[in-house]
């Protein structure tokens, strides 16, 4: 009753010489108002396919075949190009890993953050719409906005830069905010101070986030809920408390053994052995069946479904919880 | 055991900036790296940790003569190697060696793995082709790859396994000391982990030391012997991995240190960021360059700058309020639920059979 977005049966396919290739294969997920969705899953797991789902940016010779995109009750998938375009920017918005290949090195700041206004308000004089500019860059705690509105991208450090890719998508208030990598490149103290300025503006706004990210430490950091995906699907979802102290799958426990902890020494980390396959060679079966340590001769034939092992948290693995069948 | 294997010495690279065209004056300096010095030991793991631009990378290049220090010595073995040239620099650079972040831009697409693992030892005139092929057989072994790999092209390869062949060619001409620059942070976590435990692994199979430069102090935590703190071009702060992790003693550490987030939601909201930016090396503040950014910051840190003093037990730190600093809080412990740590203990047990 309170989810703003859910996700449903999606599948995103691409046409490739060898058949087509779902990178996104089969995902339900969803995002209560007001609370932040963590993505986890390592590079071709299909997390940023799925965020470009959502915002229909899926590029040629990708589309999305099945499923549906549910945003306050309206399907994006059945909206026409006219109607999305509307729905991007003031609805949903996203900022990516980069914040220098994602703005525009020719145009100002101030240049860029008032075009993202000009498309969703085509009455507003220029006068107001700098104005609200200035008032956007305060926000992400932008110091001088003013100077900075006419600066280039080039003249602003990596820190500042992703304040103003976040300036530029709260510029027309959204209700969801997808950050993929948002803190990725950028240094562990300005990584901190991002991640809190997106706290704060989520407590200020009551938007929902879609966190997508690698790094376990920012995800228990900034999530209410958990999905893992593994090879385009979801393996495990729950609450973040839940996910991390009651990790099910073998893939999340993998995941946790391989982070450096600073608590504790040991000689070696817990590798996960292997690497995640292309879409192009999915194994039969459990897709990480062939990695996984705890893999028995029925994870070779059949795909797991998501199953509910505890209040709201779900794992798609015929051997979770472990311990009930490793002694 | 204090087997001195590399000594750095006030090692200093200067970056000229130049405005106009053709008669181009030098309007200032890059102080990229500004006196830095420290010692590797043999078979150790020394870190030199830091933010972009500390310039650690620059350290780790000047280290290797890949470019030129402004000032400073460096001696390896006790020999002066800072103006070596010709076939001593040469002999040197056997001995040094180098794996890089970028496991996609620092292999020759056009070289197949046995070709990239081979040209170190036919630069240094070592073995025939046929016991060069026999080596290259036995690193592959050694990285965890197999023979048949040998014979393919970097492209056809994760950046995990390239990772692998990067550091098989650092190993192929037996060097005593390797730099790694930042090698797994472009990988993968699952990934990351496989690597570092290779390098571990190696280390202790052929004594090797290591010059690690990283930014992420988890990693360093866990292959670190030795820790040097960077920040704008000069050593902060220099210790024993454990004495840094557990008393940091200079406020840029704890401030590295407390912005790591923990995998624990439990303690989520505990990381209190450092505000600012760093600033720019052409232009450092006066006095201690973190004075702009640090919370104990007082009169003298803007006019005087702290050397690097010696503290308790082979601790280093340059703050001129070292001593008198309220005790860092920080608290990494309680990660791990109970049922997590046990279905990890299962989990490397299964991996282990």
């Amino acid at each position: 009753m309170t989810d703003l977005l859910t996700i449903a049966g999606l599948r995103t396919v691409f046409r490739t010489h060898g058949g087509e290739i779902a990178a996104v294969d089969g995902v339900d997920l969803s995002v209560p108002r007001g609370r932040t969705l963590g993505i986890v899953g390592e590079s071709g797991c299909g997390k940023s396919v799925l965020s470009l789902s959502v915002m229909r940016l899926v590029a040629h010779p990708g589309r999305v075949a099945t499923g549906s995109v549910t945003l306050d009750g309206r399907d994006l998938l059945k909206l026409s190009n006219a109607d999305m375009r509307d729905v991007r920017g003031s609805q949903v918005a996203m900022i990516f890993q980069e914040p220098m290949t994602s703005l525009n090195p020719v145009h100002t700041v101030g240049f860029q953050i008032t075009e993202a206004m000009r498309a969703h308000d085509t009455h507003a004089s220029k006068a107001e719409l700098k104005n609200r500019a200035i008032e956007a860059l305060k926000r992400v705690r932008i110091p001088a906005p003013e100077r900075r509105f006419d600066e280039y991208p080039h003249q602003l450090s990596g820190g500042m830069r992703q304040r103003v890719m976040i300036a530029m998508a709260l510029a027309c208030s959204p209700k969801l905010l997808i950050a993929d990598e948002p803190t990725t490149a950028l240094d562990v103290t300005v990584q901190a101070q991002i991640l809190d300025l997106l706290r704060d503006l989520q407590q200020e706004t009551g938007m929902s986030i879609i966190l997508i990210t690698h790094d376990l430490g920012v995800v228990a950091e900034m999530a209410d809920d958990v999905a893992v995906m593994y090879a385009g699907r979801v393996v495990e979802r729950g609450a973040a408390g839940a996910v991390f102290a009651d990790p099910m799958h073998p893939y999340t426990l993998g995941l946790l053994g391989s982070v450096p902890r600073l608590d504790e020494e040991r000689e070696t980390l817990l590798a996960i052995e292997g690497s995640v396959p292309p879409p192009f060679a999915l194994p039969k079966g459990c897709r990480f069946h062939p990695r996984c340590p705890f893999a028995v001769d029925a994870c070779k034939s059949e795909q797991p479904p998501l199953r509910m092992l505890a209040d709201g948290h779900q794992a798609a693995c015929i051997r979770a919880p472990v311990e009930a069948f490793v002694a | 055991m204090s087997d001195t294997l590399l000594e750095v010495t006030g090692l200093a690279k200067h970056y000229p900036v130049r405005e106009g065209l053709i008669l181009a004056r030098q309007v200032g300096v890059v102080r990229a790296v500004d006196g830095v010095s420290f010692t590797v030991n043999r078979g150790e793991t020394l870190a030199l940790v830091g933010e972009s631009g500390c310039g650690k990378s620059t350290t780790a290049r000047l280290v290797l003569r890949l470019i030129e220090p402004s000032a400073g010595t460096i001696n390896f073995e006790g020999v002066n190697v800072t103006r070596s040239a010709g076939a001593a620099q040469r002999a040197m650079r056997r001995r040094m060696q180098i794996v890089f972040q970028d496991p996609y831009a620092s292999l020759n697409p056009r070289l197949t793995v046995a070709d990239t693992i081979a040209e170190p030892m036919i630069v240094h005139g070592i073995g025939d082709t046929a016991s060069r092929r026999k080596r290259v057989e036995e690193l592959l072994g050694l990285v965890g790859l197999r023979p048949f790999h040998a014979q393919r092209y970097p492209h056809e390869f994760s950046g995990g396994q390239r990772q692998r062949i990067g550091i098989a060619r650092a190993l192929s001409v037996q060097p005593d000391l390797v730099v790694c620059d930042e090698p797994v942070s472009a990988l993968d976590v699952s990934i990351q982990a496989q690597v570092v435990n290779l390098l571990k692994d190696l280390q202790r199979r052929f004594g090797l030391a290591y010059l690690f430069i990283a930014h992420d102090l988890a990693v360093v935590k866990h292959v670190a012997d030795r820790v040097a703190v960077m920040y704008l071009g000069q050593i902060v702060e220099t210790a024993r991995k454990g004495d840094l992790f557990t008393t940091p003693r200079h406020p840029y550490t704890r401030a590295l240190l407390a912005a790591i987030p923990h995998p624990d939601p439990q303690r989520r909201g505990q990381v209190k960021p450092l505000g600012g930016d760093v600033p720019s090396p052409m232009n450092p503040p006066p006095g201690c360059r973190f004075h702009t950014r640090c919370p104990f910051a007082q009169e003298r840190c803007r006019i005087e700058a702290p050397a690097l003093r010696r503290m308790a037990d082979g601790h280093e730190a340059a703050c001129h309020f070292a001593e008198t600093l309220p005790p860092a809080g920080l608290d990494f412990s309680g990660g791990l639920s109970e049922i997590a740590a046990k279905r990890l203990a299962l989990y490397a047990r299964a991996l282990a059979a």
